[in-house]
């Protein structure tokens, strides 16, 4: 918030100036200015909440880019890819973003794009968060994204992540079988899982981070970028960001038409369980929630949890800058 | 008292008063980014005229993108739009003009435009519905930045993004989407008329 208020009163100052000085204003990321670099790489996974990435492209040629790559990686290593440098921006799930900059990955955090992927199911007996303790719950891996977003949940009301919930490792059965085979009790599903889940009428969703508060208040897929990236191309940076906003507004006026462009580039096999994913991720929200909340509430949490050293103040003065969302809220309304 | 209450129900009264009031406290407020400079466009009218860009130099523009064949979106869009340009009165056309830009040039010829604008009763004083070649017309929506592609069954594939330009020719804000508020937008054309 820092940052808008500074630009405004900057605007302020020069409102006198010419328009060609201000435009010119070397601190401003203006659109008119080319992107410093015609090349974006974005992850690409079988996730498909994400899906404003996968429709961006031809957005992406209109703000400049003439390389636009999908880098194919799997969601828990998205987060290493950007720190590398093999993909310059990508959407992300917020709390492995988070254990990806404690790490020391060099990721600046730039916006958040939606709220609600995950849904956690259970079989019966399970009504709530609280009621893991004790539980099977199924994960692929320690440190990926369901696994973080689980602690961090169960931190939340007052479990203990580590001591209070049996973690079932199961790298290579998705932990979505394992629960339709009645092995594990619980899981935290992504689209398209939960749609494939509820089709298919196994088990029961105690919690929906599309309905469920705080879930439903804070992102779960915020834009990030490689630290040197953002840094050195700051046009390209909102270039890519605008496009995204624009990607995703287009998810929320025509999901059938993304939903088919899924399809058809690839991303997803389901033409159904996209559509749905569609309709049921509330992608119009990007305007109403802060994403430095987001960053602070995860963080608090996993830091709580032991999952995290770093603290959520440093995460937040160090992997995260606002600037670009904060012009483009003043300059792309909807 | 009397006095009082006159002035009270003159002020109701007078959109244009009310209209000040309403543009004043949004410049007090925020005054909308200068973006960038708007791109430049010479199209063909719903008249067959060539209109440019530069020739509206001095007024406020609203840009959007539609095709007269959209059977969801791009009418509440411009119905929207219609709604506003009641609201702006007498400004309309004198200090305010709206741009449509067909996606679909192939079809939308002319005189297809100018049916389509007397269905939404559009005072063609203050709009213009431009077409063009294909390849004008891509240009113009690449640089505004709205995505548009032809589908197999001749639907237009596209983002609906609405931009407003100050009387100097700079892109100010963006509208993204069709279910903006109209009153934002249009207290957004009235601050910028407010501006020296």
């Amino acid at each position: 918030m820092q940052s808008a208020q500074s630009r405004r009163s900057f605007l302020a100052v020069l409102s006198s100036a010419s328009v060609a000085g201000l435009i010119g204003a070397r601190d401003s990321f203006t659109q008119e200015a080319p992107p410093e670099t015609t090349t974006v790489r974005l992850a690409k996974n079988d996730g498909i909440c994400i899906a404003p990435q996968y429709v961006a492209d031809e957005l992406l040629r209109a703000e400049g880019f003439t390389d636009v790559r999908y880098v194919k990686s799997t969601p828990a290593a998205v987060s290493d890819a950007m720190g590398r440098g093999e993909v310059d921006m990508s959407l992300h799930f917020a709390a492995p973003l988070i254990t990806g900059i404690d790490a020391g990955a060099p990721i600046t955090v730039v916006a958040g794009v939606h709220v609600g992927c995950f849904e956690l199911f259970a079989h019966e007996g399970i009504r709530s968060i609280r009621d893991l303790k004790g539980t099977k719950v199924g994960v692929q891996g320690l440190g990926l994204a369901p696994h973080v977003f689980l602690a961090s949940m169960a931190a939340y009301v007052g479990l203990d992540p580590v001591k209070d919930i049996d973690w079932v490792l199961s790298p290579s059965v998705r932990p979505k079988e394992l629960f339709a085979e009645g092995k594990i009790d619980a899981f935290l599903g992504f689209p398209p899982e939960p749609q494939e889940l509820r089709a298919r009428n196994i088990g029961h969703v105690i919690v929906n981070s599309a309905l469920d508060r705080p879930w439903s208040q804070n992102f779960c897929c915020m834009l990030a970028g490689n630290r040197n990236y953002v840094r050195n191309y700051p046009v390209a940076t909102k270039r890519v960001l605008r496009a995204i906003l624009k990607a995703a507004d287009l998810c929320v006026t025509d999901p059938a038409r993304v939903a088919q462009r899924m399809v058809d580039a690839g991303f997803t096999a389901r033409y159904d369980y996209a559509l749905q994913t569609l309709k049921e991720v509330p992608y119009g929200k990007w305007r109403e929630y802060d994403p430095e909340d987001t960053i602070r509430f995860y963080a608090l949490r996993l830091h709580q949890a032991g999952m995290i050293k770093v603290s959520p103040n440093k995460i937040l003065a160090d992997a995260t800058d606002w600037r670009f969302l904060n012009e483009l809220k003043r300059e792309l309304k909807g | 008292m009397l006095v009082t209450i006159i002035l009270a129900l003159t002020l109701l009264a007078s959109p244009t008063l009310a209209e000040a009031h309403d543009a004043r406290h949004h410049t007090q407020e925020q005054r909308l980014p200068k973006i960038a400079p708007a791109p430049g466009f010479t199209l063909t009218s719903q008249d067959g005229a060539q209109v440019a860009l530069a020739d509206f130099r001095g007024k406020v523009v609203a840009v959007t993108f539609i095709y007269t064949s959209c059977a969801d979106t791009c009418p509440v869009l411009t119905s929207m739009m219609a709604h506003v340009q009641d609201q702006l009165g007498h400004d309309f056309g004198v200090k305010v003009v709206f741009v449509s830009i067909t996606v679909d040039p192939e079809r939308d010829t002319p005189a297809v435009l100018k049916q389509y604008a007397q269905t939404f009763a559009a005072d063609l004083a203050g709009w213009s519905f431009l077409t063009g070649d294909a390849v004008a017309i891509r240009d113009v929506t690449r640089q505004y930045g709205v995505f548009a592609s032809k589908s197999a069954n001749g639907d237009v594939d596209h983002t609906f993004l609405t931009s407003i330009i100050d009387r100097r020719g700079i892109l100010r804000v963006q509208y993204l989407g069709v279910r903006f508020d109209p009153d934002e937008f249009r207290r957004d054309l009235l601050s910028l008329l407010q501006e020296p």
